[in-house]
C-alpha cells in the first residue's frame, strides 16, 4: 500500500534531515518529494562556484538561509592561480539579494570579495548573522565597516587567512552600541591596530561571545582587560605575546587566564617570549586545540607547554619542536588526533632544526587516535613510512611535504614508493593524501590498487609516464579532487580516462605534459566538462597543437562554460574554435 | 471529562488536562463548540488509543504530580519504546497527530520517520515507503547530476 503524507507532514519529516547527501537522496524519490524538498531546503554547499550558476540555485531552492561557496582551486594557496582568474562572488550576491532577502549565512572560501559585495550584503539581508571569509581577498576594511554598521544581528564575523586591504583599524568602531549578538569574531589576518577601546566595549557587551581571534597588533598588556570582559570564551587567539619582562604584567595575565575556565582552544602567540608562557598554564589542562604556528620558540619551551596539555587533540606547531619535542608530545598527549608541523625556514639550504622522520614515527607510535597529519620535513625513509602506516591504520588525512622535490629515501637512495604504498595499503580509511619525494609510476599503481576511499590527492614532481596518471584515474573509485604539478603526465592518460573526469569535482594540472590539441579533443568529447586552459603566454591557438599548455583546470558543471574568463583562460568546448576565430 | 469518539465508534474518556494536549480539541473547547462527545472522524479506535496513551504519559499536571512525574530520561526511554511500531501504525499515528495537532508527538514521530530515511539511497527510500518513482529516467538523471555536481 503506497502511503502519501500531506505536504506539511513531509515538510516536518524533512526538517529533521540535514546533510547534503540525505537531502539530495530525498529529492530524487518522486516528484512530490522533490517539490517539498526544494521548497524546504535551507542550506546549500556549492563545492565549486562554477559547477552551477546563481540562477540555477535560486530556481531550484527558493528559500535558502545559508549558502557556502568555494571558488579558486586549492593550488591557489601556492600562488599557482594567476591574479584575475575568477571566483568573484558579486554575481552571486546580486542574485541572492533579490531571491533571498532572509539570507542569514554566507560562508566563502578562496573567493574574490569586493567592498561593493560586502556593502550589498550589509544592506540587503535584514537578518544576516554569519559571514565567514576563508582565504578570500579583494576587500578592504571599508567593506568590513559596512558589515559592522549595518548587520544588526551579526553573530559571526570570521576573516581567517584572508588578504584584506587594511586601510585602518577604525572599522571596528562601526559596530553600534546596540550590537550585543556576537558569538564569534576572527580578525587574526588583519595588520593594523584596531581601536582597543572599541574592541573592549564590543567584547564586554556580547555575553555570548565564545570565539575571539585577535590580530598581532593587539599588545599583550591589553589582553587581561579583554579576558576579564569575556571569561566565557571557549576559543582565544592572542595578539603578539611579547612584552618587557614585568611581574605585574605576568600576574595580570595569569589571573585573567585563570578566570577563563571554558577555554579549549588557543592560537596567536606571535613573537612569543618564553617567560610569558607560564601565564597560561592554569588553563592548559582543558586545552584541546593549540595553534603555535606563529610561535617562534625553541623545543624546550615548546615541550614545557605541550606537556601541560594532556587533553590536547589538535596541535599546529613549527618545526622548532624537533624530534625530541614530538617524542614528549607522544608521551603526554594520548588524545592527539591532528598534528601539523610547519617549516620555520622552508627556503634554507640546510636544515636549521633537528626534525626528521623520527619525530613523526614517535607520534604515530604514541598517539592511538592520530588520524590527520601535515608534516614538513627534509628527509624521509621507506622504513619510517611503513612504521607510520602500520602504527596508524586509522589515518584519514596524510600530507607529507619533503621540502626538496624528488628526494629519495636518504638511507637506501630508493624512491619512496614502498613507504607511501604502505600508507595506502594499511590506511583503508584514507580520504586525503599529499605526496612528495622521489616517486615512480609504481607508487601510483599502489594508489590505484589500494586507495579506494581516497577523495583528494595532491602530487608534485612525481611519476615517470602517463601510466602513473592512468593508475590513479582508473583505480581511485572515490576520487573527487586531483591536483598535479610538475609531473610528466599528459594526453594519453587524460583522454583514456575522460569519462572519469565527470565523476570528480575537479582536476588541476600545471607544468605537466598535456598538449593544447588534447585539451581541445577533451573539450569536444566531454561537453559537460569545462576544460579551461590557463596560459599567460597569449592565445593558445597561435601555437601548434602539440604545444604543451601551462596550466589546465577541468571541472564538471551543470552551468556550461563560464562567462567571466579573463583573457588568459580559454575554455575548450565545441564552440571554442568558432568563438576564438 | 471529555469524551472522544473514533471513526469506528470507540469512545475514550479523558481528563480535560489531557485533552488540551490535543491542540485541535483544545481549540474546540475554547471556542465553546465541544459537545459532550467529540467525534474524531479521521482517526480509528486503535490509533486514537495510542494517541491518548502518549498524551496521558506526557501531560504536565500539578495535581497528579506525584503519580505522573517522570524524569526526562525516563520519558525519553518510554518514548523510544512507544515508537516501536509497525510501519502502518506509525504512519496512521502521524496522520492522527497532525490532524489533532499534538506537537510533541508529531515531532517524535517525524523524527522517527526521518531516521528511517537518513543514510538511505533513493531506491531504498522508495521501497520503505512503497513510493512509485514517477520521474522519467532522463528527469531523474538530470536531478541526480545537478545534486552531485552542484550541491555536494
Amino acid at each position: 500500500m503506497a502511503y502519501s503524507f500531506p505536504e506539511e507532514v513531509l515538510e516536518h519529516v524533512f526538517s529533521f534531515i540535514h546533510t547534503d547527501k540525505d537531502r539530495n537522496a530525498i529529492s530524487v524519490v518522486c516528484k512530490s518529494w522533490y517539490e517539498v524538498e526544494r521548497w524546504s531546503r535551507r542550506r546549500v554547499f556549492v563545492g565549486n562556484c562554477y559547477a552551477v550558476s546563481p540562477g540555477i540555485v535560486i530556481r531550484r531552492f527558493p528559500e535558502l538561509r545559508s549558502v557556502a561557496l568555494k571558488g579558486k582551486p586549492h593550488f591557489a594557496d601556492f600562488n599557482l592561480v594567476p591574479e584575475g582568474w575568477g571566483g568573484n562572488v558579486f554575481p552571486w550576491i546580486a542574485t541572492m539579494t533579490r531571491a533571498y532577502p532572509m539570507l542569514e549565512e554566507l560562508r566563502l572560501k578562496r573567493m574574490v570579495v569586493t567592498d561593493e559585495s560586502l556593502e550589498l550584503i550589509s544592506r540587503s539581508f535584514k537578518n544576516f548573522k554569519v559571514l565567514v571569509l576563508f582565504s578570500c581577498e579583494g576587500f578592504s576594511t571599508d567593506g568590513l565597516a559596512a558589515i559592522a554598521a549595518n548587520c544588526r544581528n551579526l553573530r559571526e564575523l570570521d576573516l581567517r587567512e584572508s588578504e584584506v586591504d587594511d586601510l585602518s583599524g577604525h572599522w571596528l568602531t562601526h559596530f553600534p552600541d546596540s550590537c550585543t549578538s556576537l558569538v564569534s569574531l576572527n580578525i587574526s589576518c588583519l595588520g593594523s591596530e584596531v581601536s582597543f577601546s572599541a574592541l573592549e566595549r564590543l567584547v564586554g557587551r556580547c555575553p555570548n561571545l565564545r570565539t575571539l581571534r585577535l590580530n598581532r597588533a593587539v599588545p599583550l598588556e591589553r589582553l587581561p582587560n579583554l579576558l576579564h570582559r569575556a571569561p566565557q570564551l571557549v576559543e582565544l587567539g592572542t595578539g603578539a605575546y611579547t612584552a618587557e619582562p614585568r611581574p605585574e604584567v605576568f600576574s595580570s595575565l595569569e589571573g585573567a587566564f585563570a578566570n577563563c575556565k571554558e577555554l579549549k582552544s588557543l592560537s596567536g602567540f606571535w613573537d612569543v617570549v618564553p617567560d610569558y608562557l607560564p601565564s597560561i598554564y592554569s588553563i592548559c589542562s582543558g586545552i584541546t586545540s593549540l595553534n603555535l604556528s606563529y610561535a617562534t620558540i625553541q623545543s624546550p619551551d615548546l615541550v614545557k607547554l605541550v606537556t601541560q596539555c594532556p587533553n590536547l587533540q589538535r596541535l599546529w606547531v613549527l618545526d622548532y619542536i624537533e624530534d625530541s619535542g614530538l617524542e614528549a608530545l607522544a608521551a603526554h598527549c594520548k588524545d592527539l588526533q591532528e598534528l601539523r608541523v610547519f617549516p620555520s625556514e622552508p627556503y634554507g639550504a640546510e636544515p636549521n632544526v633537528a626534525l626528521t622522520e623520527q619525530g613523526l614515527v614517535s607520534v604515530s607510535e604514541g598517539c592511538p587516535k592520530l588520524h590527520s597529519v601535515l608534516y614538513f620535513c627534509r628527509q624521509m625513509t621507506n622504513a619510517a613510512l611503513v612504521s607510520i602506516a602500520k602504527n596508524r591504520p586509522n589515518m584519514t588525512r596524510f600530507r607529507l611535504c619533503i621540502l626538496e622535490p624528488e628526494t629519495p629515501d636518504y638511507q637506501t637512495m630508493e624512491p619512496l614508493d614502498v613507504g607511501f604504498g604502505a600508507i595506502v595499503e594499511h590506511c583503508k580509511e584514507l580520504r586525503r593524501l599529499s605526496l612528495s619525494g622521489l616517486l615512480t609510476d609504481r607508487m601510483f599503481d599502489y594508489i590505484g590498487t589500494h586507495a579506494k576511499k581516497l577523495e583528494m590527492l595532491s602530487v608534485a614532481f612525481a611519476g615517470d609516464s602517463d601510466l602513473g596518471l592512468h593508475h590513479v584515474l582508473s583505480g581511485c573509485e572515490s576520487l573527487r579532487k586531483l591536483e598535479i604539478r610538475d609531473c610528466p603526465w599528459g594526453d594519453k592518460a587524460l583522454l583514456a580516462n575522460a569519462a572519469k573526469l565527470e565523476t570528480m569535482r575537479s582536476l588541476w594540472m600545471s607544468s605537466c605534459s598535456v598538449s593544447y590539441g588534447a585539451c581541445k579533443l577533451l573539450g569536444q568529447k566531454m561537453p559537460r566538462l569545462n576544460v579551461e586552459v590557463i596560459d599567460e603566454r597569449g592565445p593558445p591557438d597561435s601555437r601548434p597543437e602539440s604545444c604543451l599548455v601551462e596550466k589546465l583546470y577541468i571541472y564538471r558543471s551543470v552551468a556550461g562554460p563560464r562567462l567571466d574568463m579573463p583573457s588568459f583562460v580559454r575554455t575548450m568546448d565545441e564552440d571554442s574554435e568558432l568563438r576564438l576565430s | 471529562m471529555i469524551t472522544l469518539r473514533s471513526s469506528d465508534g470507540e469512545t475514550f474518556d479523558l481528563d480535560e488536562v489531557v485533552a488540551v494536549e490535543l491542540q485541535t480539541i483544545k481549540n474546540m473547547m475554547e471556542d465553546g463548540c465541544a459537545e459532550s462527545v467529540i467525534p474524531v472522524p479521521n482517526v480509528e479506535g486503535k490509533i486514537l488509543a495510542k494517541v491518548i496513551e502518549y498524551c496521558k504519559k506526557h501531560v504536565k499536571s500539578t495535581v497528579k504530580a506525584e503519580e505522573h512525574a517522570l524524569s526526562d530520561a525516563d520519558l525519553k526511554a518510554w518514548d523510544s519504546d512507544f515508537i516501536k511500531l509497525d510501519q502502518a501504525t506509525l504512519f496512521d499515528l502521524i496522520m492522527a497527530a497532525n490532524y489533532l495537532d499534538i506537537k510533541s508527538l508529531l515531532d517524535l514521530l517525524c523524527q522517527t520517520v526521518a531516521n528511517m530515511i537518513k543514510g538511505k539511497s533513493p531506491e531504498e527510500i522508495r521501497q520503505i515507503f512503497n513510493i512509485k518513482n514517477d520521474f522519467t529516467p532522463e528527469e531523474e538523471q538530470e536531478i541526480r547530476r545537478e545534486n552531485q555536481w552542484a550541491f555536494q
